[in-house]
């Protein structure tokens, strides 16, 4: 066994010993004085913090939505995704204007007199009704949906699908955009032809998903991102008719929590795809340190939860009951609804109007539910 | 001296059947081999293999054998338990039937493995110390693979078989029991866990500071601690006022894995059993405080 000549002098261990003790007195004293040094500084700065802080206090959720980071226009939008909008044609405008002629009082109207009072049995209301909300949604022209001989035909299947949509959406406003539980002073945003269509009339086919994945919300390819919404298990569970409660998503666990954790990755992948829907983070909605809460440390609500889970009753009312309305032409050919269907990666849905004209509630709408839901019970602090 | 004869007669053995890599020269010792198989060997390589196959069939299968899709869904692609409804019974293979035989396979290659060091270790007649800690890993493995499904009753309570699939179970268990960051062992657990790597860096940093003086030799250096040995320890004391000594800081390093590993196996093994929120129980600790329920202005006791 070879070692290496070892070229430390005897005894020298014990020479650094002793002058390092000396060194290590005067260093103990610097350390000292250098850490109570920091700590102050510390303490000076989050001193400092809290008073700015408090200078900018807490946002509250809906002027941060508000605020112009999340909203968008709906021209804006249209404009990026490139969708083609068919302007209103000058025959039919022509045409138009015979019919009006003839027909100042309308012939045939169902649905937007009964949800929007009487003004709209004049001919005028209805065609700038036409005009801004149904045409300019759906970035088609009159000849879309109408004979141009006879406005009040119902001659093209396309009439009878948007007569129902019109009822779908005053239906779905009344019963749950209307009631999304709010902060007060929050704008009230209902859905509008556009929120859904955002400016083409097919928008939401099987077909259109296979070939253009990233205008479904798949961006990111594959899981957990393409996520479908609507399973079994949503069609299925109901709020208490009595209590109004219900569990959509709940998972942390109690005593009687069931095993099994699949529960829980149905929870995560609608929980993503709900991020990816509203272009948010997890804390958009949530406490991060416990996600079963409302509230955040510091004692303030967080209502975009309570307003979520409304949305996720909607979203299951519209698969159970409205889901038929949109089966066109064929059945089936249509996508199941979800989160990103109107909110297309914003807060505030582009194609969401807090302009457009407030739908009466009325006693017998022309196409009845499937199933009366039951609403859930709003979640308010 | 019987060490002194045991690393004669080692040496010895050693100089049969093996060749050099050069080029490992400063990473490891360039000699490999001799490398015994024996049965115990074999039985853990062939389950290996055999567990290996079944979780690459179940991915195939997912993708209908197609290669391209293979590569490229692979580090998404998983053989997952079955569904909570299966419980603890034997489910159809698609169904989480590869997962039972792929788990199955990798707990007995895993035991019979941990044999393979055991006898080894006997027949080197030195102490089985690397068997005895490895049963601590093979703990926590048993904990999250076999004895929390159990006692909770499905196997839907493991993880899947796969890259993605280890991630989200983490992310999901964790948010099932109510945040695992407040689960007590977990806390020791990351303890150990980060503790054993500022361990093992000091004394990786210590021994390689001393290299000029020999304490890489360190059997030498434990029955008779010499020059290098002093002045690392030395160094110890200067910084943290205390030292470990050539053989108790192996000792350190192998209590602070253990630790770790076991503190992780209790924390798998409690939930849902004893404690179903480990936030709810954070809360009645006074880590944090309670949740605030909707319909009250304060913050409420905790709420279990
Ligand atoms: C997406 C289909 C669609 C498009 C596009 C559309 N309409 Fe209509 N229109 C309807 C439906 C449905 C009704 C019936 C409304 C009701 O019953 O409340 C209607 C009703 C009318 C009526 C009243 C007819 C009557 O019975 O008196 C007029 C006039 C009219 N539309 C004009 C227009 C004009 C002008 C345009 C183009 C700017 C247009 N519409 C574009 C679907 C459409
Ligand atoms: C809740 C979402 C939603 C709203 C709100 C909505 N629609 Fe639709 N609509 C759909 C879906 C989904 C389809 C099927 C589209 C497809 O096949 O891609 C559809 C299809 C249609 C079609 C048939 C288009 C075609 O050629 O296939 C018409 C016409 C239509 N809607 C009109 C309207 C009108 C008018 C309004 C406003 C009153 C409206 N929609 C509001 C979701 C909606
Ligand atoms: C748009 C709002 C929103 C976003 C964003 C969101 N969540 Fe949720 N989350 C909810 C709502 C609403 C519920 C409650 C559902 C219910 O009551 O059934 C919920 C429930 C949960 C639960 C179950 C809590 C319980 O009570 O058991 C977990 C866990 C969770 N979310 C995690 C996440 C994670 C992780 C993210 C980020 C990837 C996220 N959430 C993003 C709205 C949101
Ligand atoms: C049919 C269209 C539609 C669908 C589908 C939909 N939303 Fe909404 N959402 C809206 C509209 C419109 C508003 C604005 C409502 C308001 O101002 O009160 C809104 C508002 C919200 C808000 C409140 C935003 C704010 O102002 O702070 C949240 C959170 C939300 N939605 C979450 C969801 C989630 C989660 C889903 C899927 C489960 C969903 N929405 C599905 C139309 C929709």
């Amino acid at each position: 066994m070879s070692t290496q000549p070892d070229t430390t002098p005897p005894g020298a261990i014990a020479v650094y010993d002793e002058r390092q003790a000396g060194i290590l007195r005067l260093e103990a004293f610097g350390l000292v004085a250098v850490s109570i040094a920091v700590l102050g500084l510390v303490i000076f700065a989050f001193l400092l913090s809290k008073g700015l802080a408090s200078a900018f206090t807490y946002r509250a959720e809906h002027t941060y939505n508000y605020a112009g980071i999340q909203m968008t226009d709906i021209n804006a939008y249209i404009q990026a995704k490139k969708v083609q909008i068919q302007p209103i044609s000058a025959e039919a405008l022509t045409a138009y204007n015979e019919w009006a002629s003839k027909n100042p009082k309308t012939v045939n109207v169902q649905v937007l007199n009964q949800y929007l009072g009487d003004d709209y049995n004049n001919t005028g209301t209805i065609f700038n009704y036409m005009a801004v909300y149904v045409s300019g949604g759906l970035g088609v022209s009159c000849e879309y949906c109408h004979n141009l001989q006879n406005f009040a035909a119902y001659d093209l299947p396309q009439k009878t699908t948007a007569k129902n949509m019109l009822v779908m959406q005053f239906e779905v406003n009344n019963k749950w955009v209307n009631n999304v539980p709010r902060p007060e002073g929050q704008p009230l945003y209902q859905i509008q032809c556009a929120t859904c269509h955002v400016g083409a009339p097919k928008n939401w086919n099987k077909t259109l998903k296979a070939s253009n994945p990233a205008a479904f919300g798949i961006e990111g390819g594959g899981l957990p991102y393409g996520y479908e919404m609507v399973d079994e298990q949503l069609l299925k569970t109901r709020p208490d008719p009595q209590t109004g409660e219900v569990n959509y998503y709940k998972v942390t666990a109690t005593k009687d929590t069931p095993a099994g954790l699949d529960a829980t990755y149905r929870n995560q992948n609608q929980m993503y795809h709900q991020t990816v829907a509203l272009g948010v983070g997890c804390d958009f909605c949530h406490y991060g340190g416990y996600f079963a809460s409302y509230y955040v440390e510091n004692g303030s609500f967080k209502w975009p939860k309570a307003q979520a889970r409304h949305m996720i009753g909607m979203v299951q009312d519209l698969a159970i009951n409205w889901w038929p309305q949109m089966q066109f032409p064929a059945p089936e050919t249509v996508a199941q609804p979800n989160c990103y269907m109107c909110h297309r990666g914003y807060v505030v849905p582009p194609g969401a109007s807090n302009t457009a004209p407030q739908p009466a509630q009325v006693s017998s709408p022309l196409i009845k539910p499937l199933e009366e839901l039951p609403l859930p019970k709003p979640i308010t602090p | 001296m019987a060490s002194e004869i045991t690393r004669v007669e080692s040496a010895d053995w050693r100089t049969t059947r093996r060749f050099y890599l050069k080029f490992l020269e400063g990473l490891a010792d360039t000699q490999i081999g001799p490398l015994y198989i024996g049965v115990w060997g074999i039985l853990a390589l062939v389950f290996f293999a055999v567990t290996v196959f079944v979780i690459l069939f179940g991915y195939l299968e997912q993708v209908g054998f197609n290669p391209i899709l293979f590569v490229r869904e692979f580090p998404v692609l998983s053989v997952e338990p079955p569904p909570p409804s299966y419980g603890l019974k034997l489910a159809p293979l698609a169904e989480g039937g590869y997962w039972q035989i792929a788990t199955f396979f990798l707990t007995l290659s895993i035991v019979f493995w941990l044999i393979r060091i055991w006898s080894r270790a006997i027949a080197n007649r030195i102490r089985p110390n690397v068997a005895i800690v490895f049963t601590s890993a093979i703990f926590l493995y048993a904990a999250i693979y076999i004895i929390h499904p159990i006692s909770m009753g499905a196997w839907n309570e493991a993880p899947g078989h796969g890259l993605r699939a280890q991630l989200v179970w983490a992310n999901a268990f964790s948010i099932k029991y109510g945040n695992f960051y407040y689960n007590p062992f977990h806390m020791v657990s990351i303890f150990g866990l980060l503790g054993s790597c500022l361990l093992l860096a000091m004394h990786g940093a210590t021994i390689l500071a001393v290299v000029r003086l020999n304490a890489h030799r360190e059997i030498d250096e434990a029955e008779s601690s010499t020059e290098g040995t002093h002045r690392a320890q030395l160094l110890w004391r200067w910084v943290m006022g205390f030292n470990a000594t050539a053989t108790s800081i192996h000792t350190w390093a192998i209590a602070i894995a253990v630790v770790s590993m076991v503190a992780g196996a209790l924390g798998v093994i409690f939930s849902g059993t004893l404690e179903p929120d480990w936030f709810q129980w954070a809360c009645r600790a006074g880590i944090v405080p309670g949740v605030i329920q909707p319909g009250t202005t304060s913050v409420a006791a905790c709420l279990r």
